[in-house]
């Protein structure tokens, strides 16, 4: 120790409060808990949600919903319990009567480290959709980023932040951060399952992205526009709920001048009717047709009006086109369809194109959500036939071959059945024309084992059941019109394409019998 | 007057650690003498602000600290070091000291020249970009004393500045001591009485709360002449002050 005197104090005193602010967060980024549980907030993401999202169909609206929801829970233990673990720093290091005897105020020192656990946080999770968007951009073959749901996850954090901070600040010890941590995720987790149907205000829950209980909605940024009425009133409730816990850590008596607590009041009470009023108007919500959440005071009408798109199509007899965003699943849905489209092509009343359509939502009982058709099945003229990918019916994500098989068994005889005009009320002939056409394509086996176990039956409720997209059922074998298929079906084509030619339209109005069939 | 104090009684629940102290004092070193559970921490503390006084007056740097406006220029202007000195492990001798200085609300421009200055001053020149956690009792005492005088505090609070510190360093903290006394009142709580005797012409001996005695060094060493127990003539007087405050 010296005995020296202090350098001399010169000029004017000015005091800079911006600059010594950025020292003072730049001491605490230095030092801040978050900045060691980075690595474990994207370890967390990646290996609980990251590959599964990148396992998902390259459609925007996926992968945005999915960096939300995995995002939030992923991100929820390590940035609470980091905040927790930083606000009870005082507490734990003995610090307390050296710190508070200091000019700048509580709420001050609050800031700076709150600041600094939201700031590592967010360059985290940016991190982390910076990867998911980036890889999605080269795989995506149409329309843009989402960034709705990246705002809720970003929003958030620093509401995690200022939870986890006021925790530790007032019950500080050495078990508040795992246990803040470990709270955050469970009540992320629990706070969704109070929802019931799209008018519940849980959906206000930043993990919810729309219907809940229901798999991401594809039709988002393809067919239609992004509605962001739920992503803005989680916003609001996030930015509000941060306001409000910001605000209530300067309230307590000492934190400063009478005028710092009238804004801390202020501040709070902003922030509580923020919050109030996002949840208020998350319950007015409703399921749009179109599978997302519209929130009347929030929305705005044009976002209803379809996308506009070019199709892309492929080269089968029957051309079959498809949305731009679905444009990888084309040769797939070329694969399925080409054998059936080859039996049609040509024929009188045959569509001209096969093409997707969008789907329509309903809120069903719960969080119950029906998917089907929008709009009729075959219209224009010439006739265009819609369908809907499986996909589009929020079933499980399909394999390549699985796509195929499923293609194959629903989408295919529905196309032939259009033709013929099979369906409910239909006559045996009908039945027996279509099933043998679909034979003929290597749609149905033309052997069936048995007539106890057909391979293509309703048992048990197929993908999408209730889209209207149901599974064919061929005639039991041994029965009068399972014979009749089996015998057209083993005509040459030419034969049975000439006949068709011929005799379609009378089939169609009924005037066919099982034994007119060739 | 720097400090002064009016009647000041500080209770915690029915104990009473401050009974009705009165003490003015100005530019300068002073010394508070006692043992251990004579209420040095407690006035201190409330001399630091970190307490509010039960009853009593109190006048800092002639402001009133229990009104908020001028308790934050008393602290703008304070150094304190308490008894048991906590400290972020993970921060360096440099970015401790610098983070006191931001908290005291010191001018953002002067900050480096004034860690730098305090690091000196203490002897942690070499040891600036050390982490806390790898220091030893007597080095951390020393980044406490650093932290305490950055702002170059016109009352600097020391509660057992020198526990720790081996007796080369005591020497040199008492040559720092005088050289801050020049222009700042420095209050040293001590129970060791050649602490205060080395570097304060003002001492205050307390016991149970009271101020006992309130003189100079001298004074108290001529109060055990021919009296009480110790080695050194100061520790005589300090125990022969004590037994006849005894009852």
């Amino acid at each position: 120790m010296t005995a020296t005197s202090a350098p001399a104090r010169s000029g004017p005193v000015t005091r800079s409060p911006g600059l010594a602010a950025a020292r003072l967060l730049g001491l605490e980024l230095r030092h801040n808990a978050m900045l060691w549980m980075m690595p474990v907030a994207i370890a967390l993401f990646w290996f609980t949600a990251g590959r599964k999202i990148m396992a998902t169909p390259p459609l925007w609206s996926l992968r945005a919903a999915g960096t939300q929801l995995s995002g939030v829970l992923a991100f929820a233990s390590p940035v609470a319990g980091a905040a927790a673990w930083m606000g009870s720093r005082e507490n734990r290091r003995r610090t307390t009567d050296l710190v508070s005897i200091t000019a700048r105020p509580r709420p001050g020192r609050l800031l700076a480290i709150w600041a600094a656990t939201t700031c590592w946080a967010l360059v985290a999770y940016l991190a982390c959709v910076i990867v998911v968007y980036g890889v999605t951009a080269h795989q995506a073959t149409w329309g843009g980023p989402l960034w709705w749901p990246a705002v809720v996850a970003a929003a958030t954090l620093p509401a995690l932040a200022a939870l986890g901070l006021a925790a530790g600040s007032l019950l500080p010890g050495r078990f508040t951060a795992p246990v803040v941590a470990i709270g955050a995720f469970f009540v992320l987790a629990l706070s969704t399952q109070l929802i019931q149907g799209s008018q519940s205000y849980w959906q206000i829950s930043p993990i919810v992205t729309g219907a809940w209980d229901s798999p991401p909605d594809p039709e988002a940024g393809t067919f239609y526009a992004y509605v962001p009425d739920l992503p803005i009133a989680q916003v609001m409730f996030l930015t509000g709920l941060t306001a409000a816990v910001l605000g209530a850590l300067a309230l307590p008596t000492g934190s400063g001048l009478r005028s710092v607590r009238r804004s801390a009041v202020a501040i709070t009470a902003a922030g509580l009717l923020a919050a109030g009023a996002a949840v208020t108007v998350t319950g007015t919500g409703r399921l749009d047709a179109h599978g997302m959440i519209a929130i009347p005071a929030l929305h705005d009408a044009a976002s209803d009006r379809p996308l506009r798109y070019t199709p892309v199509c492929g080269h089968t007899a029957i051309p079959v086109c498809l949305n731009p965003a679905y444009a990888s699943y084309l040769p797939a849905t070329e694969a399925a369809l080409a054998p059936v489209l080859g039996q049609i092509a040509g024929l009188p009343g045959a569509p001209a194109r096969i093409s997707q359509a969008a789907a329509t939502y309903q809120q069903g009982r719960g969080n119950g959500v029906g998917i089907r058709l929008a709009g009729s099945r075959i219209s224009g003229a010439p006739p265009v036939f819609h369908m809907l990918l499986p996909i589009q019916l929020l079933g499980p994500v399909l394999t390549t071959p699985e796509l195929v098989r499923q293609e194959r068994s629903i989408t295919g005889p529905s196309i032939v059945a259009s033709v013929t005009g099979d369906g409910p009320g239909a006559s045996q002939a009908q039945h027996a024309v279509t099933t043998a056409l679909l034979m003929a394509a290597g749609a149905v086996p033309p052997h069936l084992p048995s007539p106890a176990a057909p391979t293509t039956s309703r048992s048990g409720p197929p993908p999408g059941a209730g889209s209207g997209d149901e599974r064919y059922v061929v005639p039991p074998p041994g029965s009068p019109a399972y014979a009749a298929a089996r015998r057209f079906a083993a005509l040459p084509a030419a034969v049975r394409h000439g006949w068709l030619t011929q005799h379609l339209a009378a089939l169609r109005a009924g005037r066919i019998s099982l034994v007119q069939l060739p | 007057m720097n400090v002064e104090i009016t009647g000041l009684t500080r209770r915690f629940g029915r104990t009473t650690a401050v009974a009705g102290v009165d003490l003015r004092a100005g530019p300068g070193v002073f010394g508070l003498l006692g043992p251990n559970g004579a209420g040095k921490t407690s006035l201190l503390r409330m001399m630091a602000t970190a307490i509010p006084p039960t009853s009593g007056r109190l006048l800092l740097l002639g402001h009133d600290p229990l009104r908020y406006g001028p308790r934050r220029e008393i602290r703008r202007r304070l150094g304190y070091l308490p008894q048991s000195l906590g400290y972020y492990r993970g921060f360096t001798v440099r970015e401790f000291v610098e983070y006191f200085a931001l908290l005291k609300e010191m001018p953002a421009g002067r900050i480096p020249l004034a860690v730098a200055a305090a690091v000196d001053r203490v002897g942690l020149g070499d040891q600036s970009r050390a982490k806390l956690r790898t220091l030893s009792g007597g080095m951390l005492r020393r980044v406490g004393i650093a932290q305490a005088i950055v702002n170059e505090p016109e009352l600097l609070l020391l509660d057992e500045p020198t526990a720790g510190l081996d007796p080369e360093q005591r020497g040199a903290f008492r040559a720092l001591l005088r050289a801050l006394g020049q222009g700042a009142t420095i209050v040293v709580s001590t129970d060791l009485g050649e602490d205060g005797g080395a570097a304060c012409p003002q001492v205050a001996l307390r016991d149970r709360g009271k101020i006992i005695f309130h003189g100079t060094p001298g004074d108290l060493t001529a109060r055990g002449e021919g009296h009480g127990t110790g080695d050194a003539p100061l520790e005589r007087g300090y125990s022969a002050v004590l037994a006849a405050a005894r009852p």
